[in-house]
């Protein structure tokens, strides 16, 4: 178990981090209240809820310390923005991959001194927890691992690297077999530069060991996604987002371990029909843009509206876990395999991009959803534009869908509210 | 029994009554930031003209979830639902209000089967020429030859800038009718493209309150190159849907 660590601790390891401590105080200070609302307060929750609870409790503090107490002991902090960065490298080496924060609106204006203001909220969110230094993730950080998934990121990175230093992954645009090399030949230069980096080198025992701990994080993640087919539901969705949000930051054998056990306790209330819903409460799919820490409004207006979660085809979901590693004996294959991996992740910064509208309706299918709801981020193009092929082929199956387009802030929860209130209306009737 | 909808929206607060078949009541009140409250003195003042005791309500609109009593139900299906009752063979829908533009599709029984709403912005909503228009200070006069213009092109949509365009145009002499003609005829066109993000129609109900500008509704048809049907009370078939779902 994680140990506990106070408020005073607190504050100490976040003055050796360099943070802004005023500023940081201000963004925490709403954040207990709205956990307790959103969080605590609703009915039925499981019991192995608690010790996620505890970890967003004190999401600055105990798993922080721990990153530091590690980087005391020589390993190094990479961060991450993207699914497609190969976390097993980085584990191997006995070092600590985490995605970072970028879901608070607190910091997109600080983002917007550096960026246009029409960017996706995501980026500025980012740039604005690394500039206003109050994001001990990132300032625990050694590296930020960026990618080139879409052009807004790509930019940026060159800002960040002024703050951070900054490694850019290549990943193709398409998925032939050329395209794929290049991923390969980047997650091989990608070892190399974290051999480098840690002064440790890969062993094939360290990497099989590694590919294997971070497997059983993605099957723990879906066991649990799939548990979610069940009528009623034996968890709300914004339970499971807020799992899926943490399993980028937690160490990854502990947090396979507490979803696991969630799971038996699931499995439980499966065998005796127990849920969180009524049985005739609309299921929705999620698809489309991530949803980062500490965005959880849609989740919470969907479930808010008396409808069930009961998927995310995302980032902060499926894309994440769907697809395992393939595990392999020799260094060249394993690294090959974990090449491949995210070769099969269907992001809308791929053309064509179909596979994803087959993800969609599987898993339409699979979690016996009664409606699609397509978000994306205000200013994502990818994901933005390919909203039009989501509801041609919606539309041509007759699944009900809507589209949504936010940012991270408060002021349109009562448009979104009566959109998502008016497409519940139109399933139910 | 007695059915009412009350409509509790941006700009004014509806409320239509039936008794069988038959209307007994419908009252347009402003809203005045808030609808609640003058949600609730329509329904006395109601209650107290008729001796009204019992009746089944659905309460709709932005204000619909603070309010205490009646069942709820979005603007959306109740529009829907409104409209049908007028035009029950024709599917699709803009519905121009204070606050927001949507385009509804309905089915053969006034259910929604699809909709689009405008993003947050004041783009193409009652709003926009509201604020645009109070600030030209038309004459009835100045309307009528507006409807004879030959329409200015208006560039912007956003609500702050067209404003400015505008004063802009004015100041260089440009004569008012023919920037009124341009001011309806930029934001026909972008409501033109609304419509189409869902449907081609061949006919189109037009409700809400925009659905009264004359000049909107004449650009809209030349811009869809289709037929536009308007109910009678346009600004009613929200609150008629909220009562006839109740």
């Amino acid at each position: 178990m994680i140990r506990r660590v106070d408020y005073l601790d607190n504050r100490e390891l976040w003055k050796l981090l360099d943070i802004d401590l005023e500023k940081h105080d201000e963004f925490l200070a709403p954040l207990p209240q709205g956990i307790t609302e959103l969080f605590l307060n609703r009915p039925n929750r499981p019991q192995a809820m608690s010790y996620f609870d505890m970890v967003v409790g004190d999401v600055h503090g105990i798993r922080v310390k721990e990153l530091y107490e590690k980087k005391q002991q020589g390993a190094k902090v990479f961060a991450t923005f993207c699914v497609y960065v190969p976390e097993e490298i980085i584990a191997a080496a006995g070092s600590v991959c985490i995605g970072l924060c970028a879901g608070a609106q607190f910091t997109v204006p600080t983002g917007e001194k550096v960026l246009p203001r029409n960017l996706c909220p995501l980026i500025k969110s980012t740039l604005g927890f690394k500039l206003d230094r109050i994001c001990p993730y990132f300032q625990v950080s050694d590296w930020v691992i960026g990618e080139t998934t879409c052009d807004g990121k790509k930019k940026a990175w060159e800002i960040l690297n002024e703050h951070i230093p900054t490694y850019v992954m290549e990943l193709p645009q398409r998925k032939a077999d050329k395209d794929i090399r290049l991923w390969e030949e980047e997650v091989r230069e990608f070892a190399a530069f974290i051999e480098k980096e840690t002064g440790v080198t890969l062993t094939p025992k360290a990497l099989k060991d590694s590919v294997q701990k971070i497997n059983n994080k993605r099957r723990a993640l879906q066991r649990l996604a799939d548990l979610r087919k069940h009528n009623p539901s034996p968890i709300h969705g914004l339970d499971v987002l807020l799992i899926n949000q943490l399993s980028f930051f937690d160490d990854p054998e502990r947090f396979a371990t507490q979803v696991n056990a969630l799971c038996d306790e699931l499995d439980e209330r499966v065998n005796h029909g127990i849920g969180v819903t009524r049985e005739d409460a609309p299921r929705i799919l999620l698809t489309g843009t991530p949803q980062p820490l500490p965005n959880w409004k849609i989740h919470a207006l969907i479930e808010q509206a008396g409808a069930v979660v009961v998927g995310e085809e995302t980032c902060t979901g499926e894309r994440y876990f769907k697809d395992l590693t393939q595990e392999a004996d020799t260094m060249n294959e394993m690294l090959s395999n974990i090449a491949k991996r995210p070769m099969q992740v269907n992001c809308a910064c791929f053309t064509p991009n179909t596979g994803r509208l087959e993800d969609i309706i599987r898993m339409k299918e699979n979690l016996k959803a009664d409606a699609v709801i397509d978000f994306n981020l205000q200013f994502c193009q990818p994901y933005g534009v390919e909203s039009h092929s989501v509801s041609k082929e919606l539309e041509k199956r007759g699944i009900p869908y809507l589209h949504l387009e936010s940012d991270f802030s408060d002021e349109d929860q009562g448009q979104l509210l009566t959109r998502i209130e008016a497409l519940l209306e139109m399933v139910q009737s | 029994m007695i059915k009412a909808g009350l409509d509790l929206g941006s700009v004014n607060t509806k409320l239509v009554a039936y008794d069988g078949d038959e209307r007994v009541y419908s009252k347009v009140v402003p809203s005045r930031f808030d609808s609640v409250g003058a949600g609730k003195n329509l329904l006395s003042l109601w209650q107290n003209s008729g001796n009204v005791s019992t009746y089944d309500l659905v309460v709709t609109g932005y204000g619909r979830v603070s309010f205490p009593v009646g069942k709820v139900f979005t603007e959306i299906t109740c529009q829907a639902r409104g409209c049908h009752e007028y035009f029950p063979e024709m599917p699709l829908i803009l519905d121009v209000g204070g606050q927001d533009a949507k385009v509804i599709r309905k089915n053969g029984l006034g259910k929604v089967t699809q909709f689009v709403m405008n993003d947050k912005c004041a783009a193409g909503t009652g709003r926009f020429l509201d604020v645009i228009l109070k600030g030209l200070e038309l004459t009835q006069e100045e309307l009528v030859m507006a409807a004879e213009a030959k329409p200015m092109t208006i560039n912007s949509m956003c609500t702050v800038f067209a404003e400015s365009e505008v004063i802009n145009l004015l100041a260089k002499g440009a004569p008012k009718p023919e920037v009124v003609a341009g001011i309806f005829r930029s934001t026909a066109k972008r409501l033109a493209r609304f419509v189409e993000s869902l449907s081609q129609p061949n006919y189109l109900i037009f409700a809400g309150g925009g659905a009264h500008y004359k000049l909107l509704v004449k650009f809209l048809e030349q811009e869809l190159k289709a037929e536009i049907v308007i109910p009678e009370e346009p600004e009613l078939t929200v609150a008629i849907g909220a009562a006839l779902l109740a």
